[in-house]
């Protein structure tokens, strides 16, 4: 994990701060004199040696010193922090859509494996996720501003955050991933009620709701909360789309203006706040899933052996082996 | 017809200028129409309301009423500024100019109005230019308007190290000459009409004659003359303006304007005021007319202004060094399908040479004739029998009709061997090289002029001159047409200027788009201007 963020930084180091000369260009303008640039890169220690200058970068980074925004003229972490903020909103709440909408149509549609249910859900949510943001944020914006007129056609949460204001961006989101967690749900519940307990509890007259609740969903959801813990990144960083279209003030508005003034700093800084995200979220995503199942936390602890048999008994040269 | 010329009178009470005579003759003969007439005469220091009674027009007062509503939410980019006078920018003047002033305004319909200046008198041979000061204008900190404030600016905009572009518009500056503490004269090394006009380019406001002293950065110490003052200036999110109290002129109609940065999609600012979250919006493309059209409770605003793109070569680079290449490449260029197909035909045709029907100077040539084979042959000559491969810069920077236009040039160029390669690159990274690139799109905003866009663009080293272009010849030409104060003698000599030009095929100038705008219905006074120089304070909300 140190190690992925290690690698990353490296990277997003040696891709915007090894041309030095473009860095200084950026931060002094392009009206600056070559004498000029080479005396502010001889003050900000340019010339030292590579590793030196990333272990300094590191450093600073780790210490909250995240440098100036060559666009906004303010400081990055300052800008950072609110829009990090905002973004964070946005996909509390689209989180707070998605994930109780997903689970339950998943497991609707794979109680019941090929009933008309499943069927449905399942066209439902490859035609929505087949929809690319961008579009689904155009239809969407066509029928609800321009034709009904029913809600504001951008996000900029200038009069502070009103509900009205996060209907679209939430509702092109939550159309484009629900699709996405509720199928994986589906199989992942379909696979677990096939399981031979499902059938023993079956035999032993449970009712269908005591083995959903009670032992099939537990099991099921493994899958499902790896996908939605990888939302996260991706609700971070994609929902540039769907933050430019609504004007939204969040982090990916933030990262896509900083892109497209090649603001250094600001790349560097978003990027970085990128990989943490990613990181921390599958962190999450691994203690949610040891919670979930205990024999992950005791594989981890004496080795696979204990798991080792409850998979092996299912193994077709065991069935012929008599067990 | 008969016209009382004793009619007239100066804006100083002194006595009319000579010319303004001739130009009298002219009107009574119907060899000049009347916007020509009182352009000109509002130069030479004429005051216009007592012109337009004199042709027997009824002027119209702007109406002072405030509006029931008080705050006026516009959609445009806020932009880093520091100082006003190095501003790139039209939008960024907008925000500015709520509070900073200039010596003379340009209305909308290009006629010179006194602003801080409340008179000018030129001398005859239009050397020697006499201003005079509104008194009774005071700064938001308290202090007095004066001549010191000028005579600060001024002499910042023609110091040798100036980056910005005044040094070289107001290049004939020679000496500015304070003659008392509201009274200054321009002495200039050669004659120039205009200077008025030219006072109102979005780079000249007045700013406190201690504004480098106190840090130099308008947005953190905002002081101005102006109907509003600064709140709040946050870079790519938000500006805030509110009434000023003690403002010399009638206090703006409204008491708060809220500029708000949408990013640069259009499709989301109409969307805005679709939905009644924005009052104004800065622009509206050609993509977006057809939708903003149905709304309901919108008004489009459309203008027909002197803006344009050129697809200029610089002659300093391979193979633009080679005036067949660049005739080449005009002889395949078709500037009709350019704005048939990229601007669906809404506008005027071009003619290669940047100077506008719509500007009073603007002489005709003969139209540019497409002639694929004669483009073919100029390759040969040039020494590029197979073709030629090239690749032009372009940043859409006013929308998307900007590639658009390029690829009918690249389907025109492919006809006669010149292999196009389009580099898109975003509209913020296009400004940074839009000098440099040996081929680039660029878009020109409007001028009043087609002396001061030459001025400005093709002049010898001139500070916005993109294409490098030099040609003494050409400077020649310029300088004549600008010391010409009658408009059809002007236009002969612009004549040459624009041949001269033209037959060194720097560009094509392939149209000039229409320019749209829209707004709620609720709001009142506001009109398109060609520069897309807003006066917020004559607009109110109903």
């Amino acid at each position: 994990m140190a190690l992925t963020m290690a690698a990353v930084s490296l990277l997003v180091f040696l891709v915007l701060e090894l041309n030095v000369e473009g860095v200084a260009t950026k931060v002094l303008g392009q009206f600056s004199t070559a004498g000029q640039r080479h005396a502010w890169l001889l003050q900000h220690g340019y010339f030292d040696p590579l590793p030196l200058r990333y272990g300094r970068w590191v450093l600073d980074f780790v210490t909250g010193r995240w440098g100036l925004s060559t666009y906004y003229h303010a400081d990055v972490l300052q800008l950072v922090t609110p829009r990090l903020a905002a973004s964070g909103l946005l996909m509390g709440v689209a989180l707070l859509v998605i994930v109780p909408l997903a689970l339950g149509l998943g497991v609707l549609a794979g109680m019941r494996e090929g009933s008309p249910l499943d069927r449905g859900v399942s066209v439902l949510a490859i035609v929505t996720t087949s929809f690319p943001e961008f579009a689904t944020a155009v239809f969407l914006s066509a029928i609800f501003v321009f034709w009904l007129g029913w809600l504001p056609g951008v996000s900029t949460l200038a009069g502070g955050a009103t509900l009205k204001e996060f209907v679209l961006p939430v509702a092109v989101l939550a159309l484009s991933s629900t699709g996405y967690i509720a199928r994986m749900t589906r199989a992942s519940m379909a696979e677990a009620m096939g399981q031979p307990y499902v059938r023993t509890a079956l035999l032993k007259g449970a009712s269908l709701r005591r083995i959903v609740f009670g032992h099939a969903l537990r099991n099921a959801l493994g899958a499902p909360v790896t996908v939605i813990m990888l939302q996260i990144p991706w609700l971070l960083s994609g929902v540039i789309v769907v933050e430019v279209f609504f004007a939204y003030p969040g982090f990916g508005t933030l990262l896509y203006q900083a892109a497209v003034n090649s603001d250094v700093y600001l790349i560097e800084a978003c990027a970085m706040v990128g990989v943490i995200a990613v990181v921390a979220s599958q962190v999450l995503s691994d203690l949610i899933n040891a919670w979930l199942d205990p024999r992950l936390l005791a594989a981890a602890r004496h080795g696979p052996v204990v798991a080792a048999p409850a998979v092996d008994l299912s193994a077709p040269e065991r069935r012929v082996a008599g067990l | 017809m008969r016209l009382n010329r004793r009619m007239l009178r100066p804006l100083d009470g002194g006595r009319l200028h000579p010319a303004v005579d001739a130009l009298v003759d002219q009107m009574e003969q119907g060899e000049i129409d009347r916007r020509a007439f009182l352009r000109t005469v509002s130069w030479l220091g004429v005051s216009v309301p007592s012109a337009t009674a004199m042709l027997g027009l009824s002027a119209c007062a702007p109406a002072t009423t405030v509006g029931a509503k008080d705050r006026l939410r516009f959609v445009c980019a806020v932009q880093q500024i520091t100082d006003p006078a190095l501003t790139t920018w039209v939008e960024a003047s907008n925000l500015y100019r709520n509070c900073l002033e200039y010596l003379t305004e340009v209305d909308a319909d290009n006629i010179t109005r006194p602003y801080l200046a409340e008179s000018w008198t030129p001398s005859e041979d239009l050397r020697t230019w006499r201003f005079r000061l509104r008194p009774g204008v005071r700064w938001s900190n308290g202090d007095v308007f004066n001549v010191d404030d000028v005579a600060f600016n001024v002499r910042r905009w023609l110091d040798p190290n100036s980056q910005s572009v005044n040094r070289t518009s107001f290049a004939a500056i020679r000496d500015f000459e304070r003659l008392d503490d509201y009274g200054f004269a321009l002495h200039l090394s050669r004659p120039v009409c205009s200077l008025p006009e030219q006072l109102y380019a979005f780079t000249c406001p007045m700013l406190h004659r201690r504004f480098e002293e106190e840090g130099g950065d308008w947005p953190k110490n905002p002081v101005g003359t102006g109907p509003f003052s600064l709140v709040d200036y946050r870079v790519g999110l938000s500006a805030k303006f509110r009434r000023r109290d003690g403002y010399w002129g009638p206090p703006a109609r409204v008491q708060e304007i809220d500029y708000v940065d949408l990013g640069p999609d259009v499709a989301t600012h109409v969307a805005a005021l679709a939905a009644g979250q924005v009052d104004v919006l800065y622009r509206v493309t050609i993509a977006e007319i057809d939708l903003v059209r149905r709304l309901p409770h919108v008004r489009l605003l459309t203008s027909q202004a002197a803006q344009t793109v050129v697809m200029r070569m610089q002659p300093a680079h391979k193979p633009f060094d080679d005036l067949r290449v660049r005739q080449a490449v005009l002889a395949a260029a078709d500037n009709a399908a350019m704005l048939r197909f990229a601007y669906r035909g809404l506008g005027v045709l071009g003619e290669n040479t940047h100077v506008a029907p719509v500007q009073p100077d603007y002489a005709a040539l003969p139209p540019p004739q497409r002639d694929v084979a004669r483009a073919r042959r100029l390759l040969i000559e040039a020494g590029y029998p197979e073709g030629l491969d090239l690749t032009l810069t372009l940043g859409n920077t006013q929308g998307r009709w900007e590639q658009d236009t390029a690829q009918v040039l690249q389907q025109n160029c492919a006809e006669a061997g010149i292999r196009i390669k389009l580099n898109v690159i975003p509209p913020a990274e296009y400004w940074s090289v839009w000098d440099k690139t040996p081929f680039g799109l660029t878009y020109w905003s409007h001028r009043p002029l087609g002396v001061m866009v030459y001025d400005l663009a093709y002049r010898t080293g001139s500070v916005w001159n993109e294409s490098k272009f030099a040609d003494p010849a050409f400077d020649q030409a310029l300088d004549a047409a600008l010391a010409v104060i009658d408009p059809r003698a002007r236009a002969l000599e612009m004549k040459r200027a624009e041949a001269l030009l033209r037959d060194q095929a720097i560009f094509v100038q392939p149209y000039w788009p229409q320019k749209f705008t829209a707004v709620s219905e609720h709001v009142i006074g506001h009109r398109a201007h060609p520069s897309d120089y807003f006066r917020m304070d004559r607009v109110g909300l109903a």
